[in-house]
């Protein structure tokens, strides 16, 4: 065959690779963008949040605001609304939870306990504005956005 | 409602398919067909319509899943056009054909899907029936040494195991919400070993035995595979108990090694997996896989060029070995790009399976998205002889109008669990 066909040929399989890696590069781009969105809505619509104020170098870094929903579970696990990277953290450690416009956290059985204002968590407690939840060697300062009474 | 990025990512799937066919006719010049023009344009013009469908609908679902589901669709095509005798790539676009009006159907039929949870014991017995329907006397047809197949005279057959793959994730995804609030008893323990609560313990007996009746009835390894394998991922999403799916894991071997030992057509599969070269096995049962392996070290990098290698040595090419000879001309680049492919659908479908409302369809997402990253990883491991091959597809790109079908619904399945999480969050 003539060299121009082959020549010819040969830009057409390149160019099916190319597109293929370009169709692979769009699919990859939309999904980082939706997962992106997706943890966005959730950081702005949250009910309240966790601000971290102690941690440590492979942790969250200070003053990054964690969301919370109406119900958030707190541990090491990446399935955790609300991920805690300490070893001392258990799998699942904590639960926060809004119940009729008032906020509740309760240890979920965890190794190493979790203290709320310096004073380990025994059965389940009032969440204030303000307050200091403790586990392992992070520490963050609980701020809610609902207003008391109203919900 | 419109979905501009589903209608970018198809642009790409419309390029793929002429620039493959372009490639493939441009090497074979006598395959020059009025076909070979038709074909991808009537392929577009599918996709199109689909994506106009959904748009009229005003369906607010994913924008990702079809396009990756119909550019892994164009490239079978490719191959098909590819490696098949030339009356298999009418058949494939027809079924192709078939498959977007299976979309459709599940899309519009029915109005709730809570309509699948609620009839979970017909879904069973269906499923049952299906996979049992190869046996039957006058309609049970047994191909290349596996009795899978029902058809009916030579116009139609069909292999049931592939419905299987949809009903079955609907019942343990029904099955599995209704008992979920026994996730937080602990086990009962005989010594160390943990025994699951009865309505976890009775179905994973009896999926055991019926995984062992496929083996060894419809000598069928890779059905087996599949169905127990969907089982078990499922009763860990639903139990978070990684010890119940061990125990499953470990009964499967001690089936299969046993059943190894009892029937040859099991050892056979296991023979040729061990050593396809040994000198009674390379130009006999272990032929297809020796030129398999033989396509995929003949790849290099950037492969032989598309129409350019010579894949058609390998027998029955275009159904178990496209991702040998997709790899042979594509090279180790278009393979990585491939598996990618796969990948982003199933981080996808496991993402729907996050954000689901509802339990149901939180396991039915992980369970369908689940089903579809196992087959691959069956296929492509028995192709590379990582594990025993199987006469499993490739989803979407192997020719066969059931496995393609059942892949568009499960397509179908997911896009209605993310447009319902969408509606309830009003997002």
């Amino acid at each position: 065959m003539e060299i121009p066909f082959q020549l010819a040929l040969w830009g057409v399989r390149v160019a099916f690779l190319l597109v293929l890696y370009l169709f692979l590069i769009r699919a990859f781009a939309s999904l980082s963008r939706s997962l992106r969105i997706e943890s966005e809505l959730a950081a702005r619509n949250a009910l309240g949040y966790l601000i971290v104020q102690r941690t440590h170098a492979q942790g969250p870094r200070v003053g990054e605001r964690l969301p919370l929903r109406a119900l958030s579970s707190i541990g090491r696990d990446a399935a955790n609304d609300v991920v805690v990277n300490d070893e001392a953290a258990s799998a699942r450690h904590a639960l926060v939870e809004l119940t009729e416009g008032s906020w509740w956290i309760q240890d979920e059985g965890s190794t190493n306990g979790t203290l709320l204002n310096g004073s380990r968590l025994a059965r389940r407690e009032r969440l204030r504005d303000g307050d200091v939840v403790e586990i392992g060697r992070i520490g963050m300062r609980f701020e809610s956005q609902v207003r008391y009474g109203s919900a | 409602m419109f979905r501009g990025t589903e209608l970018g990512h198809l642009v790409f799937v419309a390029l793929l398919v002429g620039l493959g066919f372009a490639a493939v006719v441009g090497s074979e010049l006598e395959q020059l067909t009025p076909l070979v023009l038709v074909v991808p344009a009537a392929f577009v013009g599918i996709a199109v319509a689909l994506h106009l469908f959904l748009v009229i609908t005003g369906f607010r679902g994913d924008q990702l899943l079809l396009p990756l589901a119909l550019a892994l669709t164009a490239i079978g095509l490719v191959f098909v056009e590819r490696l098949g005798p030339p009356h298999l790539l009418l058949q494939q676009v027809t079924w192709a054909l078939v498959a977007a009006g299976a979309f459709v159907a599940t899309i519009l039929l029915p109005r709730d899907l809570s309509v699948l949870s609620r009839y979970k014991y017909t879904w069973a017995i269906a499923g049952l029936a299906l996979l049992a329907s190869p046996l039957l006397p006058v309609i049970g047809r047994e191909v290349n040494g596996a009795r899978i197949w029902v058809g009916f005279g030579d116009l139609f057959s069909f292999q049931p195991a592939e419905a299987v793959k949809v009903v079955l994730p609907i019942f343990f995804a029904a099955y599995l919400e209704e008992h979920r609030e026994l996730i937080a008893t602990p086990p009962r323990r005989v010594g160390p070993i943990p025994i699951p609560p009865l309505p976890y313990l009775a179905p994973i007996v009896l999926m055991w035995a019926l995984a062992m009746g496929v083996m060894i009835l419809q000598k069928d390894l890779g059905a087996t595979l599949i169905f127990f394998g969907i089982f078990l991922a499922m009763l860990y999403l639903a139990t978070g108990r990684a010890a119940y799916s061990i125990a499953g894991v470990l009964m499967l071997v001690a089936g299969g090694y046993a059943a190894s030992r009892l029937f040859d057509h099991v050892n056979a599969r296991i023979v040729v997996w061990l050593a396809p070269f040994a000198d009674e096995l390379r130009f006999g049962a272990g032929y297809q896989l020796v030129q398999g392996l033989f396509a995929l070290g003949n790849a290099g990098l950037l492969g032989a060029g598309l129409g350019n290698g010579m894949p058609e040595r390998i027998p029955v090419v275009w159904s178990d070995f496209v991702f040998a000879a997709f790899t042979e001309e594509v090279g180790f680049v278009g393979a990585l790009a491939l598996l990618a492919l796969y990948l982003i659908f199933v981080f996808r479908g496991m993402t729907i399976a996050l954000r689901a409302p509802t339990p149901f369809l939180q396991l039915l997402a992980g369970g369908l998205s689940f089903a579809l990253a196992f087959q691959t990883l069956v296929i492509v491991g028995g192709n590379a002889k990582l594990i025993p091959l199987t006469g499993v597809t490739l989803p979407f790109l192997s020719y066969g109008g059931s496995s393609l079908v059942t892949n568009f619904v499960i397509v179908a399945l997911l896009l209605r669990v993310s447009d319902i999480t969408m509606r309830v969050r009003g997002g």
